[in-house]
């Protein structure tokens, strides 16, 4: 009976939590006059969809391609800047180690928007606001890393040292150690870090809205809030383009579920 | 192989772990190096795998200096207690993992692990996984691991420490004999002196980052060097009494004891404090002659075979072990005897052994 009420309790907060997805996807069938009806209809009574005409009309190709190369360059960047930094803090011991850690972490927690002036302000003297998605590349990665390096660090402490010390003996340098045997064995934490950095990284607001005027080179995030205004009216396009949006990332999403949950709590039980 | 240190010193920050180790392993041989948690053994095995840098002294395998060359230059295989199988290898991986390291193609791979699987009677479970297998099969591997690269030098750190009791002392029997096979020679880290006993040509007991005595197994048994080793090697432990030499000097007596004196194998200068030490297994019920003290029965234990009896001699505590059963109650007297060769005598201050500093006399019977 406890169980049953606990289930149930269970599917009402998800379903909470879930119904603006729901939303979302329902608002982009109904057409305009079906959305401001009232009382809301929660099935679409007349769905008919509109994709090809969004997806084009509103440029979604270049922004979606633009939202493409910010996060790979920012998954590329923390992958090959925050790996080894993850292994070190994992294998290093001390009072040190822990006070680094404890800075890592501070740096995740400044909000992007508060760091965004002196950004801008430092990246115009530098001259990359001329290449202003190379400037978001490189300002989200600062606040990416520290949450990849979060992440790894306790995939690696996994890892027995004793592992790399007997690939050691066998043969491998010290490097090769690392690649051959600490890497894959933590690439369950690397992945899903990987991963969420980029997704994070796809939808970045507040660096892209701050650092690129060109709405050439706009990601879609930036695209989408160009939609809004105050006499806002074309909600059902606001809804297909968000649907055409986020369906990529849910796909993804679900596909890596179980190993993204496996990395999280990876190093948490021991 | 012959592996040869020399004044090898290992420093931990302000630590120092290792202090100034001379050791020779010839060729062949298997050592053996014990001592209590914390004195540096582990830490001398890794130095010698080059797991861990050397801070000064010289570090010599086959002859040629090693000591400033990374693991996979010295040739050694080791054995990890944890054994360190990789988790993501089957068997037949982790075994030819080395080998492929050495880029040997795989047909010699194959072969090579498959012969090794044969010896360890490993060859049904090649295709599993690490996590698939007992501790006892684990320990094979690890093992496997170790003999297909048909190393230098072989290096154990407590390979058995994980096994239960009767695995332990099978495996014992089996790792001596696959040395033997192999020709090899071997490194054998372990807290366990039986163990080492048992398995060792040369046994090296350490302490707080020295070596405190080395030698072959019984040298060590018959003539520790001082009360540190004689209490660590042999099972129960030596009894160690504080006491006095005589006026005669050819005597001494227990401190705190009336009764009779335990007459000296040699002379030594009247009044002088010493220590005094007896194993439980030297000691028997008297008769008639010989040297002997009276104590009291306080604790009885018995295995069947054997019966450990605890006395309390001049209110200090002793064991004696009797190869028979014993019918006797508690708070009985009893008279116990021993041989005056088997006294062994240590300086109070430096708790350096007496004995040994004359010629040592043939132990008929027992070495
Ligand atoms: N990385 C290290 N940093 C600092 N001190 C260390 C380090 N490794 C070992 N030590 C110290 O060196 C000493 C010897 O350690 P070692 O591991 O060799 O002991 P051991 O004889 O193998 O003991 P056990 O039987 O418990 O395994 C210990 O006091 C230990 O605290
Ligand atoms: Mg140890």
């Amino acid at each position: 009976m406890k169980r049953y009420l606990l289930t149930a309790i269970g599917i009402g907060i998800t379903g909470a939590y879930l119904f603006p997805l729901y939303w979302m996807y329902a608002t982009a069938l109904k057409d305009d006059a079906e959305i401001v009806q009232y009382p809301p209809t929660l099935v679409p009574q007349r769905p008919f969809w509109n994709v090809g005409e969004v997806f084009f009309g509103r440029h979604m190709p270049s922004y979606l391609w633009n939202s493409l190369v910010v996060a790979v360059g920012v998954t590329a960047l923390v992958i090959v800047l925050g790996t080894g930094c993850a292994y070190v803090l994992g294998r290093a011991r001390g009072r040190w180690v822990d006070a680094l850690l404890f800075f890592v972490l501070m740096m995740q927690v400044l909000p992007s928007s508060l760091v965004v002036t002196p950004l801008f302000v430092g990246f115009n003297l530098a001259g990359l606001l001329g290449t202003p998605r190379l400037a978001v590349i490189l300002a989200q990665t600062a606040k990416a890393l520290p949450f990849y390096v979060v992440i790894c660090r306790a995939s690696f402490a996994g890892v027995p040292r004793d592992l790399e010390e007997a690939a050691l003996v066998d043969g491998h340098s010290r490097l090769a150690a690392f690649f051959h045997i600490a890497v894959p064995l933590a690439r369950n934490g690397i992945l899903v870090a990987a991963v969420l950095v980029f997704l994070q990284s796809f939808g970045e607001y507040v660096f892209a809205r701050s650092m690129i005027s060109d709405d050439g080179l706009q990601t879609a995030t930036v695209g989408l809030s160009a939609f809004l205004g105050p006499n806002t009216s074309d909600w059902h396009g606001i809804m297909t383009y968000s649907a055409i949006y986020v369906t990529p990332i849910l796909i993804i999403f679900v596909l890596l579920q179980r190993r993204i949950v496996a990395g999280l709590t990876a190093g948490a039980i021991k | 192989m012959q592996i040869t240190l020399d004044g090898l010193q290992k420093h931990y920050g302000t630590y120092h772990a290792l202090k100034s180790i001379d050791l020779a392993v010839p060729a062949g041989q298997f050592v053996a190096l014990v001592g209590p948690s914390g004195c540096g053994k582990s830490t001398l095995l890794r130095t010698i795998a080059g797991l861990e840098a050397i801070s000064a002294g010289t570090l010599r395998i086959a002859g040629e200096d090693v000591t400033r060359r990374p693991p996979r230059q010295r040739d050694v295989a080791m054995v990890f207690q944890s054994y360190a199988l990789y988790p993501h290898m089957t068997v037949a991986e982790n075994m030819g993992y080395a080998l492929k390291l050495r880029r040997l193609n795989r047909t010699d791979i194959a072969r090579r692990t498959q012969v090794a699987a044969a010896t360890l009677g490993l060859e049904a479970l090649l295709g599993r996984y690490p996590r698939e297998l007992s501790g006892g099969q684990r320990q094979r591997v690890a093992m496997g691991r170790a003999i297909v690269r048909d190393p230098k030098v072989f290096l154990f750190d407590e390979p058995l420490s994980n096994l239960d009791a009767a695995l332990r002392v099978h495996m014992r029997g089996e790792l001596r004999d696959l040395h033997d096979r192999l020709a090899a020679t071997s490194v054998y880290v372990t807290h366990d002196q039986i163990e080492a006993m048992t398995m060792a040509d040369h046994v090296v007991v350490m302490r707080a980052g020295r070596i405190e005595q080395q030698g072959r197994p019984l040298d060590l048994y018959d003539r520790p060097a001082s009360r540190f080793v004689a209490g660590f090697i042999g099972s129960p432990a030596m009894n160690i009494l504080p006491g006095t030499v005589d006026p005669s000097g050819r005597a001494a007596r227990l401190d705190g004891a009336e009764g009779p004196l335990l007459s000296l194998p040699m002379l030594l200068e009247p009044g002088r404090p010493v220590l005094l030490g007896l194993r439980p297994e030297h000691l028997r019920l008297s008769q008639e002659g010989g040297a002997r003290f009276d104590g009291v029965v306080d604790h009885i234990e018995s295995t069947g075979s054997t019966t450990f009896v605890k006395l309390k001699v001049a209110s200090q505590a002793m064991v004696m072990t009797l190869a028979r059963r014993l019918d006797v109650t508690l708070g009985d007297p009893m008279q116990i005897g021993f041989d005056p060769a088997d006294l062994h005598i240590f300086d109070r201050e430096s708790e350096a052994s007496l004995v040994t500093q004359r010629d040592a006399p043939p132990r008929a019977g027992r070495a």
